[in-house]
């Protein structure tokens, strides 16, 4: 099987095959990045097609001297920022449940396997993801971008550090913040 | 350390990224506070959270995506299996046809075909100042034209064919 290196490399030289494989290889992770740093689907949709579009624009940038899922995620990140920037300018923002605010964050959470969940439980495991989502994106941007990127996308602190530009201290300072404000927000639905 | 700053290295130590002698703390640190261990276990559900909050995937998504990289130009145009089997099948045939019309085009035209271009100058040679050795020799030339006449395992005739030096004076 070739690398995703490979395959970009065979993308500069015009093959379509291997773009289509690199598509069917990041797609999904793409979508899940923006998903979670935007906290919509329609705009995750939108933001990952752009991802795509700036993959294909800059791939005679890229070096196969870095890895190809962190130059990805660089792009992601990039453009999923750009499309927050250009909300907020609209005047657009992300609705936010107030009832979830100023809930003590030392209550226990207890997640359990929604494999075994009924239809009650279900209900709650939807509500709680709506409120987690919600409480994502009142995170500073670049705390939710190192938390996500992290333990959603499973990078490693070096890997989120380069993909934001920081230290891999700042990355672990703010995986930290990024954490005790999420509990802080959704613990109390826990009660 | 107390619980407040040993917390941070907690959250490295929950995401494996904890040094070794930093992960002997913590471990040494959880063994003996309640809350701390409570602290962790919340870390890791977070974790879990984050993971189970995924996007859908369209059905259109690829589809909408290589239209639009399309139209930029940033995607190769797939050709058709129509376009491979033309490519395929047009270029032999083509090759096919030319040896063909190679092959015809080399032979001698038939003698009754209306056409002189390939018939010996007897016009211009019968009452010339050819010897009778050449006149023998310009009426064997059809023979040396056409292969088909000639026996090749004979090779031997091409001597009885080949003119002899001419004498001057």
């Amino acid at each position: 099987m070739k690398t995703d290196a490979e395959l970009m490399a065979l993308y500069q030289r015009g093959s379509r095959d291997a773009f289509e494989e690199l598509f069917a290889r990041h797609h999904r992770r793409v979508i899940h990045f923006c998903y979670r740093m935007t906290g919509d689907q329609a705009r995750a949709e939108e933001a990952a097609q752009e991802v795509f579009l700036r993959i294909a624009r800059a791939a005679s940038t890229y070096q196969p001297t870095a890895r190809f899922t962190t130059w990805v995620y660089t792009i992601a990140r990039r453009t999923t920022l750009n499309f927050l920037r250009d909300e907020k300018e609209d005047g657009e923002k992300v609705p936010i449940d107030p009832t979830g605010e100023g809930r003590d964050a030392g209550n226990g959470i207890a997640l359990p396997d929604s494999r075994e969940w009924g239809p009650e439980q279900a209900a709650w495991g939807m509500q709680l993801q709506e409120r987690f989502l919600e409480a994502l994106q009142k995170l500073p941007e670049v705390n939710r971008a190192a938390f996500v990127l992290n333990r959603g996308e499973g990078l490693s602190y070096e890997e989120v550090a380069t993909v934001l530009g920081v230290t891999v201290q700042a990355v672990k300072s703010r995986i930290f913040r990024a954490r005790e404000a999420l509990l802080a927000e959704i613990s109390g639905l826990l009660e | 350390m107390g619980c407040r700053e040993i917390r941070e290295v907690i959250s490295a130590y929950v995401d494996g990224e904890a040094r070794p002698e930093e992960a002997r703390l913590v471990e040494e640190h959880l063994g003996a506070c309640p809350q701390c261990r409570q602290a962790e276990k919340r870390m890791r559900d977070l974790g879990m959270a984050v993971a189970r909050t995924e996007g859908a995937v369209p059905p259109d998504f690829r589809e909408n995506l290589f239209a639009r990289m399309e139209k930029e130009d940033l995607l190769p145009k797939r050709r058709s299996i129509f376009a491979y089997s033309v490519r395929w099948t047009v270029v032999p045939l083509a090759a096919a046809a030319a040896i063909a019309l190679f092959v015809l085009s080399s032979r001698e035209v038939p003698r009754d075909h209306p056409s002189t271009a390939m018939r010996p100058p007897t016009a211009t040679l019968v009452g010339g100042d050819l010897s009778p050795e050449d006149r023998e020799i310009v009426a064997s030339l059809e023979i040396l034209e056409d292969p088909d006449l000639f026996d090749e395992t004979e090779i031997e005739e091409w001597e009885f064919f080949t003119p002899p030096p001419r004498q001057r004076g």
